[in-house]
């Protein structure tokens, strides 16, 4: 199917593997320098409180202590990704249990934990609010931050976060207008209305949050740090220390899983921190416990769904609100209100849609980013909505669904025109390899078994900027610069696949160099699943830029008019000639330079654009890059008496575009099945009057290998719709391959023993007291024993 | 305070000056500067931190300094012989069970010990010795995969 080409297409090795399966792959925490000094966090036992006093006296004392900060010491410049409104240590007032309160530097880990013990704070408690929907009232109780109004924001236009003055804790307010809601209402046949939540998801990337710091003799920052951000953060550092850009660099080594998480204040607060020292490194280690309170965690969404339909199964009318718990600190929240939304608009077509979504502050944990960036709640209720009408029509949900879906060409509820398509085909091929038109076969005994189906789609972000270098060197290999991430989803790999396959090389003559500002150029961030995408296709860009070098240089060289000459697999053809004219590596004089700017050095940038879109209406152009889509189907089992749940059989099919490296897209649909069964199942961090109460793998279970269907039963499919700004073709996936399977599994706990769950994790306690409520609500009927 | 352990780490003998309270983990990493041993949790519930004793899977998280005194230790950066991956290296490399690979040491490393007693595991028996070891990118499947595959191999540990 891709013989077309020699690397594209082709399930290339990973050019990161042999680094990993050695162990000599370098992360953060791996990186010794000399005379580091180890950073602990004093965190705020409260709520909400005032700080009256801070005592860092006896703290000061302790041996090879070399540094105590508290809020004070911090600059006045908060840090946040779309709303500057986190102190990089609490200033007058905490507003979460874990809050960073003071800091301290010490020769070792032990002294530092032993200094964080002596400082002692006065606080005074005031009252703090947990629920979102009472936090966004237009009278709430207790105001997290009434200097809101406030805080600064570099952003503009459509991105600003809009405030609502009358609900003082609201951060952000999102609208889609589309049709007429009221007369959509009047003309449906069947009106299902409902609420759905979502669960506090960690991340549970296996690498703890790792930062470090250097602030040298120079006056130059150096930070190390796992991030998926690290322009952005760069950014952030230069603007709160009022720091010269040329003196602040920012290194990503390999990250042990990113996920979305990385969208925090350590880097931040390390170089606060470093900045007492100069030329002493300082590196700041979270522990389990601290990464589950404060390293974001997935926003827990509410979502209400109204929605109308005719018997004959077209939707005339859907109406949503989704309130989103930042807790204390907005992070990313204010662009998840916004983003989450394209969630409920990419798959469907809908003629009178209104959607009205809210970011909320509470004195709960913050929470943030995390894979899918709010579509996987929202689509959670649309697809479970989708279900629960199909029934209700006594429709096949399979059928429903493609009544109702946008096919190329459409125009979606946000008025953008629907391009690369796949929903279609992913919805098909998964019904075909669950073998949808067969029942499960019932065992006798207490396992009930079901079978489920979703579709989903993510969008990517567009009017966003990734640049990429590709420099020649003299025996004509390249080196390809650029700032994503390797998180692990194997963004080397594809810009490796991608060069080699523009400069006709084999992979061995493509080298990636990655992750340090001072050398790599800007990327906007590893997220949104835009690397393939972007990075993807400046790197393609910067590979013709070097070969439209190397054709000018071989002009000068060869008397020859550039447009004549064609550079492929490091030779040099000219239009008309069989042969080569000249090999790549005779441009070049001995010692690896040329004669003319020194190097060869492809330069790139690509950027998507965007229109702005109505903040009323929501309705523009070109919202998002594109849309991914995908399906997941599921057999499982449920045990009517124990409530346990069994996933016998997982299979999917997605559409990533044209997919570079088939395999590593199975890695990503088989991982984000994983995740799919740990958050739909079980996995929810408890959070009670603002304590997390199971900060730790014990208590708070993610699939172990032992949990998911055996290999026989898990099969992945591809169902590319090429995209035409695509790097041949390809589009980005490694979000999209979560999002249905939760109301898939849903789909199927219902079809299995008929009880439908609305609020995420459907545990083994919801299962078995819904199904008690059930037995009851017969017995009330009459009906007998089930 | 520190004492003096003996001990044999990847076929050659060591001796390391340490607190007894320190982990194996610790010394591993910031003693013998083997950094291929990942630090996940430090709590005995990632199993990012497995290495081999005596040819037993350990996380070295929970082991005790003095506990490894006269012990053999295998970490991830002993399995390459002669220049030559291990068979379960290339293994993982081929069946692309390698994601972001900060949980991959801790893996190769149980899947030894299981292979190692047992060269012909059924998938079932396979899952059951990596229970302790948690992977969030890759589903497992790839893993289990390798695994299989090397097992069907003749395996020579």
């Amino acid at each position: 199917m891709m013989s077309e080409f020699s690397y594209v297409g082709a399930n290339i090795t990973r050019v990161d593997v042999l680094e990993k399966v050695t162990g000599q792959a370098v992360y953060t925490g791996d990186i010794e320098l000399a005379g580091m000094l180890h950073v602990k966090l004093l965190r705020s036992p409260y709520p909400h409180a005032k700080i009256h006093r801070i005592d860092s006296s006896k703290a000061l004392k302790v041996p090879g202590v070399k540094a105590v900060l508290t809020g004070q010491d911090a600059p006045s410049r908060r840090w946040g990704t779309f709303l500057a409104d986190r102190p990089l240590l609490a200033q007058e007032v905490v507003r979460f249990i874990g809050e960073p309160v003071a800091a301290v530097s010490a020769t070792t880990i032990e002294a530092a934990e032993e200094a964080v013990d002596a400082i002692n704070v006065e606080y005074e408690e005031l009252p703090a609010i947990f629920d979102p929907e009472l936090a966004m009232s237009k009278e709430p109780p207790v105001i997290v931050h009434p200097d809101l109004p406030k805080y600064h924001t570099k952003l503009t236009g459509f991105l600003r976060p809009r405030l609502e003055p009358d609900m003082p804790n609201v951060i952000n307010h999102y609208k889609i207008r589309c049709g007429d809601i009221d007369q959509g209402f009047k003309e449906a046949e069947l009106v299902v209305e409902n609420r759905y939540t979502t669960s506090r998801i960690q991340h549970c990337y296996i690498e703890p949050p790792t930062v470090i710091a250097l602030f040298d003799v120079n006056g130059t920052l150096t930070i190390w740090s796992k991030s998926q951000t690290a322009w952005r953060q760069r950014a952030a550092i230069i603007d709160i220390f009022g720091l010269s850009p040329s003196k602040v660099r920012f290194i990503t080594p390999y990250v042990g899983g990113g996920f979305g998480g990385l969208t925090w204040v350590y880097e931040a607060l390390t170089s606060l921190v470093a900045m007492q020292t100069p030329g002493r490194p300082v590196k700041l280690v979270l522990s389990r416990e601290e990464a589950f309170i404060d390293a974001p965690a997935r926003i827990p969404f509410v979502v209400y769904v109204r929605d109308g339909v005719k018997r004959d199964g077209t939707i005339v009318a859907r109406e949503i609100k989704m309130i989103l718990d930042a807790g204390a600190y907005s992070a990313y929240t204010g662009l998840i209100v916004k983003n989450a939304s394209f969630g409920t608009v990419g798959t469907y077509r809908i003629p009178n849609f209104k959607l009205d979504s809210y970011g909320v502050y509470t004195n709960n944990p913050p929470n943030s980013s995390f894979r899918g960036l709010g579509s996987c709640q929202a689509e959670w209720a649309i697809e479970s909505q989708m279900d629960e009408i199909a029934e209700r029509l006594g429709m096949d949900p399979v059928e429903f669904r493609k009544k109702n879906m946008l096919h190329e060409g459409d125009r979606n509820v946000q008025g953008e025109i629907a391009h690369s398509v796949g929903a279609e085909e992913c919805l098909d091929k998964a019904a075909s390899l669950i073998r949808w038109d067969e029942k499960p076969e019932q065992e006798p005994g207490p396992w009930k078994k079901g079978k489920g189906i979703a579709v989903g789609n993510k969008y990517t972000i567009a009017g966003t900027d990734s640049c990429a270098l590709v420099k020649v060197r003299e025996d004509g290999a390249v080196n390809v610069f650029h700032t994503g991430s390797e998180i692990g989803q194997g963004c080397d790999t594809v810009f490796a696949q991608i060069a080699a396959e523009e400069m006709g090389l084999p992979m061995d003559m493509v080298k990636i160099t990655r992750g340090d500002t001072d050398i790599t150029p800007y990327d906007w961030g590893t997220a949104s699943s835009r690397l393939t995408f972007y990075i993807g296709n400046a790197v393609r860009m910067a590979c013709q830029d070097a070969k439209r070098q190397i054709a000018e240089l071989a002009s000068e060289k060869l008397g020859v008019p550039a447009d004549e000459l064609r550079v492929h697999a490091n030779k040099i053809y000219q239009r008309g000639k069989p042969d080569a004219v000249l090999n790549v590596p005779e441009l070049f004089r001995s010692g690896g330079y040329v004669g003319k700017g020194a190097e060869i050095v492809g330069r790139a940038t690509f950027s998507c654009p965007v229109t702005p879109e109505d903040i009323e209406t929501g309705q523009g152009e070109r919202l998002v890059a594109y849309f991914s889509y995908g399906a997941h189907a599921v057999e499982l089992a449920v045990n009517v008496e124990t409530g346990e749940v069994k996933v016998l059989k997982f299979v999917g099919a997605f559409d990533m575009g044209r997919p570079i490296n088939p395999k590593m897209c199975e890695q990503q649909m088989e991982g984000g099945m994983s995740m799919g069964i740990g958050s739909t199942l079980y996995e929810e961090t408890v959070v009670e009057n603002g304590i997390v109460i199971n900060p730790n793998f014990v208590s708070y279970k993610i699939p172990t290998i032992t949990e998911h269907p055996l290999i026989e039963n898990v099969k992945f499919d591809s169902a590319p719709a090429p995209h035409r700004e695509g790097p041949f073709g390809a589009k980005g996936l490694g979000e999209g391959v979560l999002i249905p399977s939760a109301p898939a599994i849903a789909s199927a706990i219902y079809n299995a023993v008929g009880i439908r769950i609305r609020d995420l994790p459907i545990t083994r306690e919801k299962i078995i007291k819904a199904l008690e409520e059930a037995i009851k609500s017969v017995d009330l009927l009459g009906g007998g024993s089930v | 305070m520190k004492q003096r352990l003996d001990f044999v780490v990847n076929g050659e003998r060591v001796a390391v000056y340490v607190e007894p309270w320190r982990t194996l983990l610790e010394i591993l990493r910031d003693e013998l500067k083997l950094k291929g041993v990942k630090e996940g949790c430090s709590s005995g519930m990632c199993g990012a931190c497995t290495v081999l004793i005596d040819g037993k899977p350990v996380k070295s998280c929970l082991v005790l300094a003095p506990q490894v005194e006269g012990k053999s230790i295998l970490t991830i950066e002993g399995l390459i012989r002669d220049g030559q991956l291990h068979p379960l290296q290339q293994a993982f490399i081929e069946h692309f069970a390698v994601q972001c690979g900060y949980c991959t040491p801790g893996m190769i490393l149980s899947a030894k010990a299981l292979l190692d007693e047992n060269p012909r595991p059924t998938e079932e028996e396979v899952r059951e010795a990596l229970r302790g070891n948690l992977c969030r990118c890759t589903g497992y499947v790839k893993i289990v995969e390798a695994i299989l595959a090397c097992s069907k191999k003749d395996w020579e540990g």
